[in-house]
């Protein structure tokens, strides 16, 4: 009884340090920018391939491509705000909303048929030499990737919020995402710091990629499932608050695992849904926000 | 509406009305009901995302819940008629289900939550029912296209004249209030989120019953396909493409839609994913009013040009 | 210094501002008066670059402003406390009085001018690494303008620095203004609270429904029939 419980949950854990970690470059971009980026899946996925191809055309290692694939991210993200989303910095914050949804919605099917056509639909994973190994304790298993990737996950985040909190430029974003026009009187160049946001968004979704790649499996159909979770995972922690975010993630991952024990697979999915529907009842502010003043 | 319009439209729906008597094609009378089909998703859609500036990203969920239940339980013997209502009614229960805890929020919620329902329905209805799902023989051995054409056709024409009687009336200005500018429409006593829960009830109601007149049309199909993420998608793009927030516009997108993808012959979903959804963003970010803008626009244009020139000519307008 | 000719602004399709011109010399300390809805604030926007006017010029110091973003503007010298301060209520003080000096020009100069603001405002320096959000309201007033003088501006602009404020320190506030304009910031001050600032400032000008409707010397203005009737009772 307790070894397959720990065990699913431990699993459930590992997976949720991902959701969290696409959560939190949704959630950075939407706060400094209000634009939610329904896109960012498929951003992941991108990140996912060039990681697969990289390690089974050149045989590199996923971890060692990992910076790679960020910054390889970090160049679409560029190209893709310059052609798309600079359009809407001007809008009023509710139409910011509207129309990057549309937007993104559009791209994101752009990008998901365009990696069928490219790569067909069978779905990839990185084998590795060691891939298969991990440690056991009290009878649970930790796969190393696994555990690795929640290590990456995160040193990433504290990367992050070391970033947020001691430099210059983490502090304006920082400051727009609490008033733009404030920051902007600071001398805030308020483009660049949106331009700064969304490829940061981008590069963390491939890091996210990159690590799904090689501890799970990817497919070009799989961004709609993680921008879901990324949405999801947002509202559970709380628009903008990035640490209440990644422990969102966690939450999610862990009861969807639990669902899955106790009551049966076919059904995981709802957990979600009703997660989110129940925060938005109960707690809008998120489980870890707090009321917005 | 003017006289002349009265008379154009009578015209198109006796055009309509009469297409298969006239016409004995199966595929052109098909490629009509398809076009009514992305009509009843485009306008039903149009409801609550154009008129009423709410951002629905599960239309799928709608049209696949309807779909579900009719075909479940049209085949188990119910006839046809009450199991598309269900399904309506089903759609609607769903519906509220998320618009009832997300409009107390802000506009993002409901967003969520909408894709959130569809592609959770999308996932576990495919986790529940993986068979194929076939007409039964008895029902195959009497198929025939011009009923199902026919329903479509009533389907459309209830949808939009629904959408007409709508916005000329006072819940119809409330709700374009209400997506103008919040605030401001509840400081006039309109409340916002009985609105937003009407739209939504409308649009799902119409989504649903449309899914029902699909599971009445389709021989055989994956229970989830309804349910797939490209039905909401192809609404938004046509009701965009078409101009948002008018009558006409879902009705110019279907067709657009249905015609270029025929000459196109984009059969393969990802091809006409990929070139609809290029058109969508461009229509997005410059013209935001689709089609009716730009030929209102080209109108304007023109009239100064003759303005100009001197040239007396008189214009009618396309507003509804 | 600062000259606004003939400006025309507007939001939307809601013209604001009528044919607007001032001047601001160097060292002067201008007030802007006139009742609430007037356009005080649409006049600081249009000068902080936050709203580009419809027609009409604006240059500060042979600088055309016509043209230039809102943080290029700040750049140039001119610093806004916009209307309620608009603290960054989630970051500490000290993040905030950082921020202020965000601009190349001022960030070399940063630990300098800090001293120079603590000096100004002791309470801030006392309160360095508290939440701006746990700041009373004539703190968080403080933190504002000791935020915007962070960028080294040469022109000031405050934007209703008394509102929502007990008259004493109302009274405070106004010192503290007064100070820093001797201690060589130019500054140009919006206010409803109009007796105050008119025995304030050097000069002063009035607004009415978006047009200017009177300047000249505080102490004119106070005794000038109509403005009495109109803003002191």
């Amino acid at each position: 009884m307790f070894v397959p419980l720990a065990q699913s949950l431990v699993f459930g854990l590992l997976v949720g340090a991902l959701y969290g970690l696409a959560a939190v470059g949704l959630s950075l971009v939407f706060g400094v920018t209000k634009f939610l980026n329904v896109a960012h899946g498929e951003l992941l996925m991108l990140g996912g391939y060039a990681s697969f191809w990289a390690f089974t055309l050149r045989g590199v290692d996923p971890f060692l491509t990992l910076p790679l694939t960020m910054v390889f991210l970090l160049v679409i993200g560029v190209v893709l705000y310059k052609l798309l989303f600079a359009h809407m910095v001007k809008l009023t914050e509710e139409a910011k909303i509207q129309n990057t949804l549309l937007v993104g919605f559009g791209l994101s099917l752009i990008l998901q048929n365009v990696a069928l056509r490219l790569w067909t639909a069978d779905t990839r994973g990185i084998t590795t030499s060691y891939s298969r190994m991990a440690f056991t304790f009290l009878g649970v298993r930790f796969p190393i990737v696994r555990v690795a990737s929640l290590g990456i996950a995160l040193i990433a985040l504290f990367a992050l919020d070391l970033f947020l909190r001691r430099t210059y430029t983490g502090k304006a974003l920082r400051a727009t995402v609490e008033n733009w026009e404030a920051a902007t009187l600071m001398g805030i160049d308020i483009q660049r710091v949106y331009l700064l946001s969304f490829v940061m968004g981008a590069a963390l979704a491939g890091a996210a990629g990159c690590l799904v790649s090689v501890g799970y499996s990817i497919d070009p159909g799989m961004g709609m499932s993680w921008t879901l979770k990324g949405l999801i995972v947002m509202v559970l922690g709380g628009l903008g608050s990035f640490m209440g975010t990644f422990v969102g993630g966690i939450v999610l991952g862990v009861t969807e695992s639990a669902t899955g024990y106790f009551l049966t697979l076919t059904y995981r999915e709802v957990v979600g849904l009703v997660l989110f529907i129940l925060v938005l009842v109960f707690r809008p502010q998120g489980l870890f926000g707090t009321k917005e003043r | 509406m003017g006289r002349k319009q009265v008379i154009f439209i009578a015209l198109l729906i006796a055009i309509l009305v009469l297409l298969p008597v006239v016409v004995k094609k199966d595929n052109i009378i098909n490629l009509a009901l398809l076009v009514l089909l992305y009509i009843c998703l485009a306008s039903s859609w149009n409801i609550l995302g154009g008129y009423t500036g709410q951002t629905n990203l599960g239309h799928a969920a709608f049209f696949g819940l309807g779909a579900l239940s009719t075909r479940f339980l049209w085949m188990s013997g119910w006839s046809l008629l009450p199991s598309v209502l269900a399904g309506g009614l089903l759609a609607v229960a769903f519906a509220l289900l998320i618009g009832i805890p997300a409009f107390r929020l802000r506009g993002v919620y409901f967003a969520i939550g909408t894709l959130a329902l569809a592609q959770i329905l999308y996932i576990t209805v495919g986790n529940v029912f993986s068979d194929i799902s076939s007409l039964r023989p008895q029902d195959l051995a009497t198929y025939q296209l011009v009923p199902r054409y026919y329903f479509f056709l009533v389907l459309a024409l209830l949808i939009t004249g629904t959408t007409y009687l709508l916005v000329n009336s006072k819940l119809g200005l409330g709700m374009m209030a209400v997506r103008e500018e919040e605030e401001a429409a509840e400081s006039l006593g309109v409340s916002a989120l009985k609105h937003k829960l009407l739209a939504l009830s409308i649009s799902a109601f119409f989504a649903g019953l449309s899914g029902g007149a699909f599971a009445y049309y389709h021989v055989g199909y994956y229970p989830r396909f309804p349910f797939s993420p490209e039905w909401t998608f192809d609404s938004m793009m046509m009701v965009y493409i078409g101009g948002a927030g008018t009558i006409i516009g879902p009705i110019i997108g279907a067709l657009f839609f249905v015609v270029v993808r025929e000459l196109l012959a984009l059969k393969l979903v990802e091809l006409h994913l990929i070139v609809f959804g290029i058109l969508f963003i461009l229509v997005v970010l410059f013209l935001p009013g689709g089609f009716v803008e730009a030929w209102k626009k080209m109108q304007a244009a023109f009239a100064r040009r003759s303005k100009e020139r001197g040239v007396k000519v008189s214009f009618q307008t396309t507003d509804d | 210094m600062l000259k606004l000719s003939g400006i025309n602004a507007a939001y939307k399709d809601l013209q604001v501002l009528w044919d607007v011109s001032i001047q601001v010399d160097e060292g002067e300390l201008v007030a802007l008066v006139g009742s609430n809805g007037a356009g005080k604030t649409t006049t600081l926007r249009v000068i902080s670059g936050l709203l580009k006017p419809a027609s009409g010029s604006i240059s500060f110091q042979d600088h055309s402003l016509g043209k230039e973003s809102a943080h290029r503007i700040v750049e140039l010298g001119i610093s806004q406390v916009p209307e309620g301060g608009k603290i960054f209520t989630g970051m500490s003080v000290l993040e905030n009085l950082e921020l202020g000096a965000f601009v190349a020009r001022a960030r070399k100069d940063k630990d300098q001018t800090l001293k120079w603001v603590y000096e100004i405002f002791p309470r801030l320096e006392e309160r360095k690494n508290q939440r701006a959000g746990t700041l009373s309201g004539g703190e968080r007033q403080m933190l504002a303008i000791g935020r915007a003088l962070m960028s080294k501006p040469k022109l000031l602009l405050l934007d209703e620095p008394s509102f929502g404020l007990a008259p004493i320190l109302v009274e405070q506030i106004f010192e503290m203004i007064t100070e820093i304009n001797r201690q060589g910031v130019t500054v140009l001050l919006v206010e409803q609270n109009v007796r105050a600032a008119l025995e304030l400032a050097h000069r002063a000008y009035v607004i009415e429904n978006g047009r200017i409707v009177g300047q000249g010397t505080g102490e004119d203005l106070l005794s000038f029939e109509s403005v009495r009737r109109a803003y002191l009772g």
